[in-house]
């Protein structure tokens, strides 16, 4: 069976290939026709492979190829797949989401200036993620993790003239890295613990030693690099910013693949963390921390692509919730649903932006979009009822999976026997109550985005007598006055406003709207009109077709996906089974309920239980009453005032980025300041002070030559005196 | 073998005497021309050596031994063997790389016939020191480079380039007067100069106290070269005022001297000392990666801060991660300081030619006079630039990543009889250290290479309208404003040349390939530095 | 005899030698007292040869080489006292002080014509 791991050796060279043959294209100038084909074919292709190893690999025991890399002194560095049942599923899912996206990008991106650029980092990415995913060798598997951050950097980048995408990128590339030193800490010290970089020794290293020493400092450090890559908090913060690069990268890098890589992670490498409970509750509390603020902050946004941030912050913490809890296969599923979801929305959200010019939902609101995006709005209503975990989509299936689980491990009710034990109880209780929370605000969050996407809030059956919507222009001024998200909305139109009666559609890089793709994917001269209609605010609907078939596509094939994707759950071990147990070997029914595998039976079982179920599905129906009522109570205002006083802090992230302002950036300016200051003045100071101190001692000296001969001869009358005497009395 | 050693010192001089034999005019017409064909011919050289070493082998390989000055016992002694191969051949490149770049781009200053015929002495030296396999010839090389460097800075040299000629030299000739006064030490008690020699005889021929003293005294003189942290304050002056190419072979090759002495003379043949030394270089060191990052870190926030300044404190910074590898004192650490060192000698000296182009086209290598948005002005060249930004921060996938991070390996391990506790808190902090260089690279290719789209003709209507800027993270007091004006008024950028093109194109193919195949270089050191690592 | 004598003898004339070089202002005052350290040296030398029963007189050698060194010295001294006192007009010693450094502890310069800053040695040398 080595043939799958071999097969998987080469997936990674596909993308990488395409981004070399693009980088050339880039380069040279030559052959641009063929960019979109250079960009989709590998991409595909890769995809496809990742298929024939999920089949190639079946249910049966990971395996692994490889080859000698380089020798450092101490343990040697292996080149080398390891395939087990959980890199194989990932993999499937970046190989599907990245293909969706470069297909969906050759016409959203493709009138874009630098649209070859572009191509080649998402083939880079994906590149990278697959070695992330394959990669026994936890060195290289940083490899990809790293390039994975710096891609990241150069999309969100990609609208490098505006001064939103330039921070973002920069702080998105630092906060990840600020948690990749952990990481990279972890990773050499569960190597200096297993005497190897490779996965394998490491895993078995934690199961027979335990969580002492070099294996739980390691767990422990890596989950700085988890909280930064899966936006845990206090890594949190890049995450919303990042949502200034286009829009397909947000469904790719920062919403399917890159933040989930941190679960991944900790998925990999699961037997090292459930024997250090110490990382599990850091785990925990950071997770569960983060579930709830970011669903508030989700329900506070204005803009949709802010929403769907947050909501991924959010989801994630899920999954590293269940991850803590011991539900390794629960965070799984939800990966891979959420992975398809989420994408989905992205790009449906794309699509809307496109459309109206806008990403702001109180905008958005007075379009009409049920009637002109029929297709999205379908998609997208999967999408967010999948999101807010309505059944029968999949975001029901892998949420409900997760609580099962927290339940499972609050209780202890499970058959408790197996070989390394259950998480604390406490982390359980934690986590379940966490999920509740969560699934509640997602709920309402889910529900209010939709209505303001697709209903008018001042609906006929809700109440007639306000006023028709506000007008357009006036909803683009008081924008303009409120901070933060809002004001870039405005700076970016009124700059697209400029930008657009300067240069026409002539550069399009420099007509930027809010949603990114505002004024990017200009199709047949529409472009100006699209961009003007962007810097005055009102949205102008665009006449023609929804949108081209290459971004409706990937977004059927992804809600058909999520329609049915749960339905995996639903039957025992059936899911576990592909997954592998968590040190690679295959997993067993019979095991399993022999206590014979990493982890109890209950950890294995994703279909609903009955009391978990109840109480999510309570849960969610809290939360769309709760707006409901809103919206009943005030028609024609946004629901999310039932936040009251939690709004305005909410919508800015709680002042993570002013805390972090505060604890890091500012600390350091002055520390940089501080050493360039101590540099000149002292300790440079110390080597012009000799030369200053020689220079001093030789001016004296100069003046000791009076010129008077008797003068000279009295000192050297005295010295002969002093030497005298000092021999006389030494002796 | 033995010829090649010898031709690969005789050629430059050669060429030397080349330039001065010839009648003036002509040597001033042909001579960078010349300094080409001869900087060739030594690099093909070196890529032969390259090809006939034999790599199964431990321990020198081809040796030149000849008695030299009896009376003292000083031989003349040649030899390559793992651990100076690599730096050789990237000495080789560099040079060569400097020479074509010095055929379209010689700087003022003077006559070009001195200025090739100093550069080759310059790589004479440097290759002797790489080469040499008795410490006073070793000595005698690594002097022989300073005068050149002395001369290239302090008449091609930019303002204030005589007082950082004059501090370059004066603190460098005090480190290895120190340094020699070591050797002697060493001669005293084991009665020879010859390293391989006294490699193999370390534990039994000097006693632990005179030990201590001669590794002070060596590595004191290796730390300025190096430089390690409070003893650095030359090389930002020096780079400063320094011509392109000088910059480029100073922070290329005549850093790794300082390595190259600590992992060939100090370690090996003091290893009795070395571990009371370890601990006070590793965390030198690290005290210069933080000190180094955050420096840079305040010039890139100055508008008048120095691009070459900035590159050189950053120098500062990545040789700190060679010394923690060095204080490691595990093969893995040398391994580290070794791959670091060339992998520093690459990206670095990209970086200083990238500058040294903005400097030529600018006049000025002033971040202010730079100007922004180089993605549009020069594509290619923004991009370039950005690369090279990468590949310094220690992007994996490219050279500068592997020996950061085997020597933080090393470092969260030590070598026995050093406290494993408190190489761990320096390992995190190094690591801290890793942040900000990121941080002050990124804000040069955010302060640089990015910036507002072209507004060509529009007037102050679109500075007030977008004044908003977020720019939370750095300098959010520039506003949207001035940056706009700027772009206007941002001086005209040519592309990339051919000449650059050319010179630069192996730095940044060597800089993937090392990054990507890292036993490349691995392959070639790891074996010399099991043997080296013996007896430590 | 007792050495007690002449070692005191040249003792005095040792001081007397060394008061008169470091305090004497004329030139010839001061070579007077050279002269008179040297034949202070020369006593001892004698003495001692005397004392120690030195067989190969190496004390009486020396005071002969000292007394053709000293007159030598004094020839030569007296010839460049000449030439001073034909420069300046006086035999000062303390007023030939064109090698001090300017700025110099207590250095007064001659009163010159020029202002110090003009070069007083090539002014010195005119005159």
């Amino acid at each position: 069976m080595s043939q799958a791991s071999t097969v998987a050796l080469w997936i990674p060279l596909l993308p990488l290939a395409s981004a070399a043959a693009l980088a050339a294209v880039s380069i040279t100038e030559r052959g641009r026709k063929a960019v979109p084909a250079l960009a989709v074919v590998p991409t595909a292709a890769a995809a496809v492979l990742t298929f024939v190893v999920l089949f190639g690999h079946g249910t049966g025991a990971a395996t692994e190829s490889r080859v000698r890399y380089a020798a450092t002194g101490g343990p040697e560095l292996w080149l080398g797949a390891r395939v087990d049942g959980l890199a194989a599923l990932i993999a499937v899912l970046v190989g599907v989401v990245a293909t969706a996206v470069q297909l969906y990008s050759v016409t959203y991106m493709a009138h874009e200036e630098r649209y070859t650029s572009y191509t080649a980092l998402i083939s880079l990415f994906t590149a990278a993620m697959l070695v992330v995913v394959y990669s026994t060798d936890l060195l290289l598997l940083l490899v990809g993790w790293e390039v994975m951050g710096a891609c990241s950097y150069f999309l969100i980048g990609h609208h490098w003239e505006r001064p939103e995408a330039r921070s973002a990128s920069i702080k998105a590339f630092l906060v990840t890295k600020f948690g990749d030193v952990p990481f990279l800490l972890g990773i050499l010290f569960l190597a200096h613990g297993a005497g190897s970089f490779r996965v394998e020794p490491i895993v078995q290293h934690a199961i027979h030693q335990g969580g002492h020493g070099y294996t739980a400092a390691g767990a422990i450090l890596l989950i700085g690099g988890v909280m930064g890559k899966s936006a845990q908090i206090p890594l949190q913060t890049w995450l919303p910013d990042a949502m200034a690069g286009p829009t397909p990268i947000s469904a790719l890098i920062h919403a399917a693949t890159m933040v989930a890589a941190g679960v991944y992670v900790v998925a990999r490498l699961y037997p090292v963390f459930l024997v250090t409970p110490a990382a599990l509750w850091i785990l925990a509390i950071a997770a569960a921390l983060t579930a709830v603020t970011a669903a508030l902050s989700a329900f506070a946004q204005r803009d949709l692509k802010r929403i769907l941030a947050y909501s991924t912050v959010s989801q994630l913490a899920l999954m590293v919730a269940a991850l803590a809890a011991g539900g390794r296969d629960a965070a799984v599923f939800h990966l891979m649903s959420h992975g398809g979801f989420k994408a989905l929305l992205f790009l449906a959200a794309g699509v809307v932006i496109h459309k109206a010019g806008t990403g702001n939902v109180d905008e958005l609101n007075a379009h009409g979009l049920r009637r002109k995006l029929p297709v999205t709005f379908v998609t997208t209503t999967i999408g967010l009822a999948a999101l807010a975990g309505l059944p029968p989509f999949s975001g029901f299936f892998s949420k409900e999976s997760i609580a099962g689980v927290a339940y499972e491990t609050a209780t202890q009710s499970g058959p408790a026997k197996s070989v390394l034990g259950t998480p604390p109880s406490g982390i359980g209780w934690l986590v379940l109550i966490a999920t509740l929370l969560t699934g509640l605000l997602t709920a309402a969050y889910c529900l209010r985005t939709w209505w303001m996407l697709f209903v008018p809030l001042d609906r006929v059956w809700l109440r007639r007598d306000r006023k028709a919507a506000e007008t357009p222009a006036e909803a683009a001024a008081e924008v303009a006055k409120t901070i933060v998200p809002a004001s870039e909305t405005g700076a970016a139109a009124l700059e697209a406003l400029v930008a657009a009666s300067e240069e026409a559609k002539s550069e399009p890089g420099a007509v930027v709207g809010v949603g990114a793709g505002a004024g990017t994917g200009v199709e047949e001269g529409t472009g100006a009109g699209a961009a003007a209609s962007a810097g005055e605010g009102a949205g102008k609907p665009r006449t023609g077709p929804e949108a081209p078939l290459a971004e409706l596509g990937p977004l059927v094939v992804l809600a058909a996906i999520t329609t049915v994707f749960g339905f995996v759950g639903l039957n025992h071990g059936w899911f576990a089974s592909w997954l592998g147990d968590a040190d690679g070997n295959a997993y067993r029914t019979a095991a399993a309920e022999a206590g014979k595998l990493i982890q109890p039976a209950d950890a294995y079982r994703l279909s609903p239980a009955p009391l978990s179920t109840l109480l999510a599905v309570l849960a969610l129906l809290l939360g769309l009453a709760l707006v409901f009522s809103a919206l009943r109570a005030k028609p024609g205002t946004d629901p999310n005032r039932v936040l009251g006083l939690l709004r305005r802090p909410a919508r800015e992230g709680f002042h993570a980025d002013d805390l972090q302002d505060a604890v890091a950036v500012r600390p350091v300016q002055l520390a940089a300041d501080a050493v360039v200051f101590l540099d000149a003045e002292v300790v440079d100071g110390y080597v012009r002070g000799s030369g200053t101190a020689s220079r001093a001692l030789g001016e004296g000296l100069r003046r000791l030559q009076t010129g008077n001969v008797q003068l000279y001869l009295t000192g050297v009358l005295t010295g002969v005196v002093v030497i005298a005497a000092a021999l006389g009395f030494g002796r | 073998m033995n010829a090649l050693l010898l031709a690969t010192l005789l050629v430059p001089l050669a060429g030397i005497v080349a330039l001065y034999a010839l009648p003036r005019a002509v040597a001033e017409r042909l001579a960078t021309r010349l300094g080409f064909y001869t900087g060739a011919a030594v690099l093909v050289l070196t890529i032969v050596l390259a090809c006939v070493f034999d790599y199964a082998k431990t321990g020198y390989q081809g040796r030149v031994d000849w008695n030299w000055i009896p009376a003292l016992h000083v031989r003349f002694q040649l030899g390559v063997d793992g651990i100076s191969l690599p730096l050789v051949l990237l000495t080789a490149l560099l040079s060569a790389l400097c020479f074509f770049y010095s055929i379209r781009h010689v700087p003022d200053g003077g006559s070009q016939r001195s200025y090739t015929a100093l550069l080759l002495m310059l790589e004479i030296g440097v290759l002797g020191t790489f080469l040499a396999g008795d410490l006073i010839l070793f000595f005698i090389f690594f002097e022989i480079v300073l005068l050149p460097m002395w001369a290239l800075i302090a008449n091609w040299g930019s303002e204030g380039a005589k007082a950082a000629a004059t501090k370059f030299i004066l603190y460098t000739l005090l480190g290895s007067a120190v340094m020699v006064v070591g050797f002697l030490v060493v001669f005293a008690y084991a009665d020879s100069f010859d390293i391989a020699w006294l490699t193999a005889h370390a534990r039994s021929d000097v006693p632990k106290g005179a030990a201590l003293t001669a590794f002070a005294l060596i590595a004191l003189g290796f730390a300025v070269k190096t430089p390690m942290f409070p003893l650095h304050t030359w090389l930002p002056d020096a780079h400063t005022a320094a011509p392109t190419t000088g910059s480029v072979l100073l922070a290329g090759v005549l850093l790794k001297m300082g390595t190259y002495g600590f992992v060939r003379i100090a370690v090996p043949i003091l290893p009795q000392a070395a571990p009371t030394y370890a601990p006070a270089l590793a965390a030198f060191g690290v005290v210069g990666v933080i000190y180094g990052s955050l420096a840079c870190l305040s010039i890139v926030r100055k508008p008048d801060g120095d691009l070459k300044r900035l590159i050189a404190y950053s120098s500062i910074g990545h040789m700190g991660f060679v010394l923690l590898g060095i204080g490691s004192l595990t093969p893995v650490g040398m391994n580290a300081a070794l791959f670091a060192s060339v992998a520093h000698g690459l990206i670095t000296g990209l970086l200083f030619f990238l500058v040294g182009g903005l400097k030529v086209r600018m006049h000025s290598a002033k971040l202010d006079d730079l100007g922004r948005a180089l993605y549009r002005r020069a594509p290619k060249y923004g991009v370039l630039l950005a690369f090279a930004a990468m590949a310094s921060l220690g992007l994996p996938g490219l050279a500068g990543f592997w020996g950061e991070v085997l020597a933080l390996f090393s470092a969260t391990r030590p070598g026995s009889g050093l406290r494993q506790g408190s190489y761990i808190a320096m390992a995190a902090v190094a690591g801290l250290g890793l942040v900000l260089t990121a941080t002050y690279l990124l804000a040069v290719v955010r302060r640089v290479c990015m910036g507002p789209a072209a507004v060509v003709g529009v007037g102050s209507g679109v500075g007030s309208g977008v004044g908003s800027g977020t720019d939370s993270d750095a300098d959010g007091s520039s506003a949207e404003t001035a940056e706009a004006a700027e772009a206007a008024e941002a001086p005209e950028m040519t592309e990339l040349t051919a000449v650059e093109t050319v010179t630069w194109s192996p730095l940044v193919l060597l800089t993937l390939a090392t990054g990507l195949w890292p036993a490349m270089l691995l392959g070639i050191t790891n074996p010399a530095v099991q043997v080296l690592m013996k007896g430590v | 005899m007792h050495a007690v004598s002449p070692l005191t003898l040249a003792a005095l004339l040792f001081a007397v030698g060394v008061y008169g070089m470091l305090v004497r202002r004329n030139a010839v005052a001061v070579l007077m007292a050279v002269e008179l350290l040297l034949n202070a040296v020369n006593l001892n030398l004698v003495t001692f040869s005397a004392l120690l029963r030195d067989r190969l007189g190496m004390g009486q050698v020396f005071t002969i080489f000292l007394i053709t060194v000293a007159a030598a010295e004094t020839g030569l001294g007296l010839a460049i006292v000449l030439m001073l006192y034909r420069n300046r007009g006086t035999a000062a010693i303390d007023d030939a002080r064109e090698l001090g450094e300017d700025g110099a502890l207590g250095l007064k310069r001659l009163p010159s014509p020029t202002p110090p800053a003009a070069s007083e040695n090539d002014k010195a040398v005119a005159k």
